[in-house]
């Protein structure tokens, strides 16, 4: 009984803290419609904050508590509306997924920097570890106690918030019409503030409180994984309902515990499964929640895309597969390992072109998916040992179907729900691959498999395909070979948004209501474009293995997915060139970077500091250009197609690009300027090329308006320099009027206005 | 009730009745929709026209009420397979593919219904159909346009084409005119009353009273979720509910 009751309580208090992290992040969600992936981070980061100040700094305990929870907390919370949360609104849900998962990653490198990750840290509870009473013979530790009063009073708190006080009702009032709200004279973004807020400061107690709950030891990556268990409890309130989310922590917190504490000891798998649990109900959860409603009314978002003609897409394909041919002849040959990781890298993002790009829908860990392949792939296509260990193709297939089965199982729960339910179960799948298939690292007798290793030694080697005559052992001809097929799997992918299946793609995704009006089955569309992707994602993950020769359980982190995905989706993720900007940034840009500030640390003494930190900067810029995806949503493949759109009509322009690349590619030939130098100066050549055009034609490469303005700008004299030689026309007079406080007559009327046209239009 | 010959109707509602909390949109609304004619379902702002059609199309499940087709209860049916059993319906805000131009949200609707019927023979000539389309909604010249750059009115008959795709027996159009100019508007009812004259039944919810009572043999009169008037144009009119429930908002013309 005693032991029943102790680890009631354990659950509970864990429970508690679910519930506290679990509040905040559905009172965020409901007022300003953003899911904040970041909200593990966050307790993540004031955790941290906390054992700076109190063991780091040595302040008293409850000054550190209330700077965290009180300061910092709130602190952030406005200023990630301020800057980031408050302009997503007419964004689609991709954009707004990818802005919070690089808060996320952001804040994930911003400790890393500033808390080396390799020393160990550890958080005493409140009023220490050893502080308690007893009460039916259950010891009770105060700090247990807070949570348990923390989680309550939050609950009282939040029920009276939204049923008594006026700025509850707003709060909820914004859920369900912002725009009536403003009508009645609120501000929507003030509310909505106010929620991030309260909801930062909310995760930042959570952290505070969990750490020493969960045994005391930080650890940057558990607990920004947090959010995983944190929106597995908000599941039960379908991300909305406060009280439902408080029973879904509750059951969590107990469900674990008792799980733990009563399963027999020889069950050594038990303690991975208590770690996954709240994934594994996520699923069951999932299962059971109610259809959402087809909802019509829809607004159109800031994304733009164009979609290329097939025969265009092989044009492109064609010059990609000379010019990787060209580098594997002038590059380095030391370089071509990170060229063919990068190139597996990109066939990985690939997979997220007709799913996030087309469709609209988004899996956020591709990885996870990808190591199930790589597994898979491994037992059953790898033969011969060491140096004379090949692949077979029957592996490389099965592996990539099984890729494709576990998506269409992990997606069909969450198909009949709204896009970012399908968003959380990909991430909740990608924790479950972490905890319970990559952990597999000891033999274990299987009921049919036998006595077998799912991941054997947490290391896996993959051998080279076995391709007949083509020896891919060749680095060259592997990275060839690579090459062709992202070629090929692109040229395919724009042939398929080109076909009547990808019309329907880009229907779902503009209007669900419509194309279900139409006919359309929304769950089987959705259905057959994820296991198309998962199968992408795992035939680009065993191409990788083998790129890189051995994989372990870090290389299908969930952090490593992210990245991958916001750098994609940053890249333009509609587009197979976003697609192989994703790729090379993950598969070159951090190996190559992290490489080369490591070196320059290594050999020199005087900035070794210096360079070590470089190293951070650069990766959280890379978080930072993913919130950049908040101001240019379309990606920056868009926004270089665009800008070379107009150049057409300029081909002298383009002449002169197409020989300054010559002149480079020369000059590196002749080895004057290094591989670096050569990179550098292509993409200045490619930047600066539409700016050239603009200034030297810009009657060929400007629109009507655009070059109006230009002209109206080149000939516009203040004034002040024009005296009153000429006439004013009517506008300057009534500048002129106003500003010398003369009465200023009426301007003439105009026929349209602009707004008038707007107003007409869809 | 005055059921115009032509024997069953095509469909029916028995009873419907949608609450939303304490509100109830739709109260007890039965109703029917004949083959080869408009028929028309009118009513001051809020009656509940369109939350009907969206228990006749399975957007909304009614809270009590069966809805009929041909005389088969399809009421716990999911939207997509009454489509496939011939409802197609436009919205009243629009519903465009804003990514696709003029020509692929009619082509798309092509592709869905060929998707659909793979296994099952009976696909469609989607390019020839489409051409075909276009040229009766007269929307041809506009093919290439992207929908997102199209005035309203003209938005709103890409949305009738591409329903007309699906090939249906019941079309429902939901403020099919509003956006329309004075000749569009005309052109457009010519183009219904030759759908009608083919055996398509048409449900038209409309605020163009004039354009209601030229074209259709039926209309119903919603106010406040309740049905309160059925019948021919001449005796709608003459009905002193529905002139009450006018009063201070349109003139019936």
């Amino acid at each position: 009984m005693d032991l029943f009751l102790t680890y009631t309580l354990v659950g509970l208090v864990m429970g508690a803290v679910y519930a506290i992290a679990a509040s905040g992040l559905v009172l965020t969600y409901t007022t300003s419609g953003v899911f904040n992936f970041a909200h593990g981070a966050q307790a993540m980061l004031s955790a941290f904050l906390y054992w700076q100040l109190s063991v780091g700094w040595g302040l008293p305990v409850p000054v550190a508590f209330v700077l965290v929870v009180l300061v910092f907390g709130p602190l952030t919370g406005v200023l990630l509306h301020k800057t980031l949360m408050h302009g997503l609104r007419d964004v689609a849900e991709v954009t707004k997924v990818v802005v919070t998962v690089a808060v996320l990653l952001g804040m994930v490198s911003l400790s890393q920097w500033i808390w080396n990750p390799t020393e160990a840290r550890s958080v005493a509870m409140l009023w220490g570890n050893s502080t308690s009473f007893e009460l039916l013979g259950v010891r009770i530790r105060y700090h247990e106690l807070l949570c348990l009063v923390a989680a309550a009073a939050l609950a009282i708190g939040l029920r009276l918030l939204f049923t008594r006080s006026r700025v509850g009702v707003t709060m909820r009032a914004v859920v369900d019409d912002p725009d009536l709200l403003r009508l009645n004279g609120y501000n929507p973004d003030r509310v909505a503030m106010a929620s991030w807020a309260v909801g930062a400061s909310l995760a930042a107690l959570a952290g505070v409180l969990v750490t020493p709950v969960a045994g005391g030891s930080l650890e940057a990556n558990t607990l920004t994984l947090l959010v995983i268990d944190t929106f597995a409890a908000a599941m039960f309130g379908r991300l909305r309902s406060i009280p439902r989310t408080f029973v879904g922590a509750l059951f969590l917190g107990l469900a674990s515990t008792y799980l733990l504490g009563y399963a027999p000891t020889d069950w050594d798998w038990i303690g991975n499964v208590k770690t996954a649990l709240p994934m594994i109900v996520l699923f069951l959860v999932l299962l059971v929640l109610p259809q959402d409603r087809l909802r019509g009314a829809q607004q159109r978002t800031r994304e733009r895309t164009r979609v290329p003609s097939v025969r265009f897409a092989a044009g492109w394909a064609v010059a990609f597969v000379a010019i990787m041919f060209v580098i594997t002849k002038i590059a380095n040959p030391l370089m071509l390992g990170p060229w063919t990781a990068a190139l597996a890298f990109s066939i990985i993002a690939l997979s997220l072109v007709p799913l996030t790009g087309y469709a609209g829908e988004i899996n956020l860990v591709p990885l996870s998916f990808g190591a199930i392949a790589v597994i898979v792939a491994y037992h059953t296509g790898v033969s011969g040992t060491g140096l004379d260990a090949t692949l077979a193709w029957k592996g490389l297939l099965i592996g990539t179907v099984a890729a494709a089965l576990v998506g269409g199982l992990v997606a069909l729960p969450a198909l009949r729900l709204r896009g970012l339910y399908l968003a959380l179960a990909t991430m909740a799948f990608g924790g479950l691959v972490s905890t319970l298939v990559l952990s597999e690292v000891t033999p274990r007798d299987w009921p049919i498999w036998g006595e077998n290793t799912i991941f054997p030694a947490a290391v896996i080697a993959m051998p080279h395909l076995d391709a007949g005559p083509l020896d891919l052992d060749d680095e060259a001809t592997f990275l060839m070979a690579l090459a062709v097929l992202f070629a090929v799997l692109g040229v395919a992918l724009v042939a398929l948004r080109n076909s009547g299946y990808g019309r329907r793609l880009a229907a779902m995704k503009d209007s669900p209501a419509a194309a279900a009006m139409l006919g359309q089955s929304l769950v089987r569309l959705k259905l057959s474009v994820f296991m198309l992707s998962a199968a992408i994602a795992g035939l680009g993950c065993i191409l990788m293995a083998s790129a890189v020769g051995s994989v372990a359980p870090d290389n299908f982190l969930i952090v490593a997915s992210l990245a991958l995905v916001m750098l994609t989706v940053v890249g333009g993720v509609s587009y197979v060139s976003g697609a192989l900007f994703g790729g090379f940034m993950v598969g070159m840009g951090f190996s190559l970077i992290n490489g080369t500030f490591g070196n320059l640390e290594a050999g020199s003494d005087m900035y070794a500091g210096l360079f070590g930190s470089l190293s951070h900067v650069f990766a959280i810029a890379i978080a930072l250009t993913g919130i950049g995806v908040n101001r240019n949503p379309s990606g920056i493949v868009n926004d270089i197609c665009e800008s070379y759109r107009p150049l057409r009509n300029a081909r002298p322009v383009l002449y002169v690009g197409v020989a300054a690349g010559l002149v480079l590619l020369g000059l590196n030939w002749v080895e004057v300027i290094g591989d670096w130098s050569f990179a550098i100066g292509i993409f200045c050549v490619v930047v600066l090329l539409p700016v050239l055009g603009r200034i030297w034609m810009p009657e060929r490469v400007l629109t009507e308006s655009e070059l109006a303005e230009h002209r109206s700008r080149a000939a516009v004299v203040p004034p002040e320099l024009r005296a009153l030689d000429g006439p004013l026309d009517p506008e300057e007079r009534y500048d002129l009027d106003t500003y010398l406080g003369l009465p200023a007559r009426a301007l003439p009327a105009l026929d349209e206005t602009p707004s008038d046209l707007e107003a007409t239009r869809v | 009730m005055s059921e115009p010959s032509g024997g069953a109707p095509l469909l029916e509602t028995r009873g419907i009745t949608v609450r939303f909390g304490g509100n109830t949109a739709v109260d007890d609304v039965s109703l029917s929709v004949a083959p080869g004619c408009v028929t028309g379902l009118i009513g001051p702002n809020g009656a509940g026209k369109t939350t009907l059609f969206n228990t006749v199309t399975g957007m909304q499940r009614p809270t009590s009420g069966r809805v009929l087709l041909d005389g088969t209860d399809i009421t716990g049916r999911p939207v997509a397979k009454r489509a496939a059993l011939g409802i197609a319906r436009t919205f009243q805000r629009l519903e465009l593919f804003l990514t696709l131009s003029v020509r692929d949200n009619v082509r798309v609707a092509g592709d869905i219904v060929n998707a659909g019927r793979r296994f099952r023979g009976g696909s469609i000539d989607v390019e020839a159909e489409t051409d075909r389309l276009l040229e009766l909604t007269g929307l041809t010249p506009i093919a290439d346009r992207e929908v997102s750059d199209i005035p309203t009115g003209r938005a709103r008959v890409v949305e009738v084409a591409r329903a007309l795709m699906t090939k249906p027996r019941l079309l429902l159009l939901d403020e099919p005119a509003s956006g329309q100019t004075e000749h569009e508007t005309d052109e457009f009812a010519e183009m219904l009353a030759g759908l009608a004259a083919t055996g398509l039944g048409i449900c038209l919810v409309e605020h163009d009273l004039p354009l209601v009572m030229k074209l259709c043999s039926t209309i119903h009169v919603l106010d406040q979720g309740r049905l309160i008037a059925s019948g021919t144009p001449a005796e709608v009119q003459a009905s002193p509910e529905v002139v009450a429930a006018y009063i201070g908002g349109e003139v019936l013309a």
